[in-house]
């Protein structure tokens, strides 16, 4: 049932993202959602996250996003807005406020400077809490994630009785599963095809015969099939992109936040999907509370 | 996306209007609960306000451990959370919202129930109690959420007679790995019902901590008020120990490594009167012998659910009887918290008190309440 209701269709997220994506091409809109994966990664390896709280987190924010145009809340207030909730629910522990806030002005500084330039990370855990509500809000206060990594750890182990293969190959799935949280499909399906498109590609890569596994399963492999296009997408997009040289003007360009964000983000999905004039202009995502 | 128009319709409205008169808002440790109307459905449901006591910590990590725990557990025992709801953000509340976690209403909770003279349960109708209590137990420990409070007012019973487990707010997910010792904090379930193992410290505990407030609430089916109603740790453990034996290695291997085992001082020589002293109250040896198996000091010998729910009391006539048709003469809400104060002669020993649990009391001094 929650299950059910976060497995999107593709038509519906393309809708979703409309607004922003007259501001901001397809591609371009992906290069910045992948760069807050990333800075999330970051995030949760300073915090000493276990992958399944990174993950978790990563997830709230592409949910949050799926249903709400970049402009509604900055996506840099969002990331560790998305850390904080993951690992409460996660039961990680409650973040000391400090310590996140700390945490993410180090990590802006010393490995996004190449985003951000000197400005500092500008936002506050009052900022951070009040954000909080929205993101619940916007979720429909669906908290529960289920993720790949455990159905991989059992397919994969399946796989080795059956196969005589080896944990190189789990290891190389568990990363392809990593990176497919930098792609829309943790919002299109469900994780077991995920991990299984994960294992299929690792298992192509390492060239291990794993054809009579496979069409032992039940399941729809064209679905997987799409999962594995998806990904594939991805290491495409990375051959020829410098995060390092397009980001910062990837952010420049991206749709802002209007107005202090103590103001609600929408006052439901409709008001905020009618785009305002493109080409924002303002230059560094500095606006801040009253 | 329809989220934001039902909301509308179901503002949170403390129901002062006259033909709820039976109704108020009432604290519960830090929880809000109203009862409320659904405009449309004219439904009435159960409205439980998630305070933000702690500003630092964000929405409290007992709040959404409530929701993802009630989410996740759909069951006819076990309290329906319809949806979350919150009022709407305006510049009055400075755009902060409170959110309400919406429940199906229940008519009755245990505590009100048994504290009121006039209802009276029949040896077939404790049994459906009992019954479908266990089974909720044996839901939620099969999907690994202990309860952790576990005590009669926490016994919501609708007017059809449906118990249902409620009040998850100390709720968790365990993990079954024995292996692994977990660290869970043992400041949990209200003293009274308060298991052994508990009070001596242990951390790494799991469902029969709840199997023994179910076994304290059943002795309460005749005995009608807490059975021990501890003032400290140290005297429920006084309490627990007169009525369960001494807590030795002998009748629990392993007691002794516990933390608290040295540093209390436990009650030596004390016999096991369970079905003793209860004989006056409960007349059938079934209940008896259920009882003495839920109540046992090593939480590794209680009985667990299923086996509750296999015991020959649920199989032995008279069999478990529908609840209904006696709660269809008692047409108002009893709760724990409308309960008029108890008379003087009205109960077999004045004494008793339910609230406050955990405040100290050194005055009195009840060894036995029943």
């Amino acid at each position: 049932m929650y299950l059910q209701q976060w497995i999107l269709d593709k038509q519906d997220l393309l809708r979703e993202r409309e607004s922003d994506q007259k501001v901001l091409s397809e591609e371009e809109y992906q290069k910045i959602i992948i760069f807050f994966a990333n800075f999330i990664q970051s995030l949760g390896e300073h915090l000493k996250f276990r992958q399944q709280v990174i993950a978790t987190a990563t997830v709230y924010f592409k949910r949050y996003y799926a249903r709400n145009s970049l402009r509604s809340i900055d996506p840099l207030l969002m990331a560790p807005t998305c850390a904080f909730l993951a690992s409460k629910v996660e039961e990680f522990g409650v973040l000391s406020n400090n310590r996140l806030i700390t945490t993410c002005q180090q990590v802006v500084k010393n490995k996004y400077g190449y985003a951000y330039g000197s400005t500092e990370f500008p936002y506050r855990i009052s900022q951070v809490l009040e954000c909080e509500f929205y993101l619940l809000e916007s979720m429909d206060c669906c908290l529960i994630l289920y993720h790949p990594y455990r159905p991989l750890l059992q397919y994969a182990q399946d796989l080795n009785q059956s196969e005589n293969s080896s944990d190189s190959l789990l290891q190389l799935s568990w990363r392809i599963v990593n990176d497919s949280l930098r792609t829309d499909v943790a919002l299109l399906y469900p994780p077991f095809m995920i991990a299984l498109a994960a294992l299929h590609m690792a298992s192509v890569m390492q060239q291990r015969d794993t054809k009579t596994w496979f069409a032992e399963l039940a399941v729809d492999l064209d679905k997987v099939l799409e999962v594995t296009k998806h990904i594939l997408g991805l290491y495409e997009l990375w051959k020829n992109y410098d995060e390092k040289k397009e980001i910062g003007s990837l952010l420049n360009k991206m749709p802002k936040p209007k107005t202090a964000p103590s103001r609600p983000p929408s006052q439901g999905p409709s008001a905020q999907d009618l785009p305002q004039q493109g080409g924002s202009q303002s230059s560094q995502p500095t606006q801040q509370d009253t | 996306m329809d989220y934001e128009r039902k909301k509308n319709l179901r503002e949170p409205e403390q129901t002062n209007e006259a033909a709820d008169s039976e109704v108020s808002t009432h604290e519960q440790g830090s929880i809000e609960v109203f009862k409320a109307r659904d405009k449309e459905t004219k439904r009435y449901v159960a409205l439980k306000k998630v305070l933000m006591e702690n500003e630092k910590e964000g929405f409290p990590i007992t709040a959404l451990r409530e929701i993802k725990i009630l989410q996740l557990l759909k069951y006819e025992n076990v309290v329906n959370l319809l949806e979350i709801c919150r009022t709407k953000a305006t510049p009055y509340n400075r755009f902060k919202s409170t959110f309400y976690l919406v429940f199906e209403f229940c008519e009755h909770d245990l505590a009100g129930l048994l504290s009121n003279v006039n209802v009276k349960f029949s040896l077939g109708e404790i049994k459906k109690v009992m019954q479908q209590l266990l089974n909720g137990l044996f839901f939620i420990h099969y999907n690994k959420i202990l309860h952790r409070d576990m005590k009669a007012a926490n016994i919501l019973i609708t007017k059809s007679g449906c118990l249902k487990l409620a009040d998850f707010g100390l709720a968790r997910a365990f993990s079954a790995n024995k292996g692994q010792a977990t660290r869970y904090t043992n400041r949990v379930v209200t003293l009274w019902y308060r298991p052994p193992e508990l009070l001596l410290g242990e951390r790494n505990y799991g469902p029969p901590i709840d199997l023994w407030g179910a076994g304290c609430i059943m002795a309460e089916m005749w005995t009608r008020s807490p059975i021990m109603q501890g003032s400290t740790e140290q005297h429920q453990l006084n309490l627990i120990s007169q009525l369960c034996g001494s807590i030795t290695p002998e009748v629990w291997p392993g007691v002794q490594n516990l933390e608290l085992f040295n540093k209390l001082d436990l009650p030596k020589g004390q016999k096991r009167k369970v079905k003793e002293r209860l004989k006056p109250y409960v007349r059938c040896q079934y209940a008896l012998d259920l009882l003495d198996k839920l109540l046992t000091l090593n939480p590794n010998q209680r009985l667990d659910a299923d086996a509750a729910l296999n015991h020959d009391f649920f199989w032995m006539d008279p069999p478990p009887a529908d609840l209904e048709k006696m709660l269809s003469h008692h047409t108002t809400s009893m709760f724990e918290f409308l309960a008029p104060p108890r008379r003087r002669g009205m109960q077999p020993h004045p004494q008793q008190q339910r609230p406050p649990v955990q405040q100290q009391n050194p005055d009195q001094h009840y060894d036995r309440v029943f």
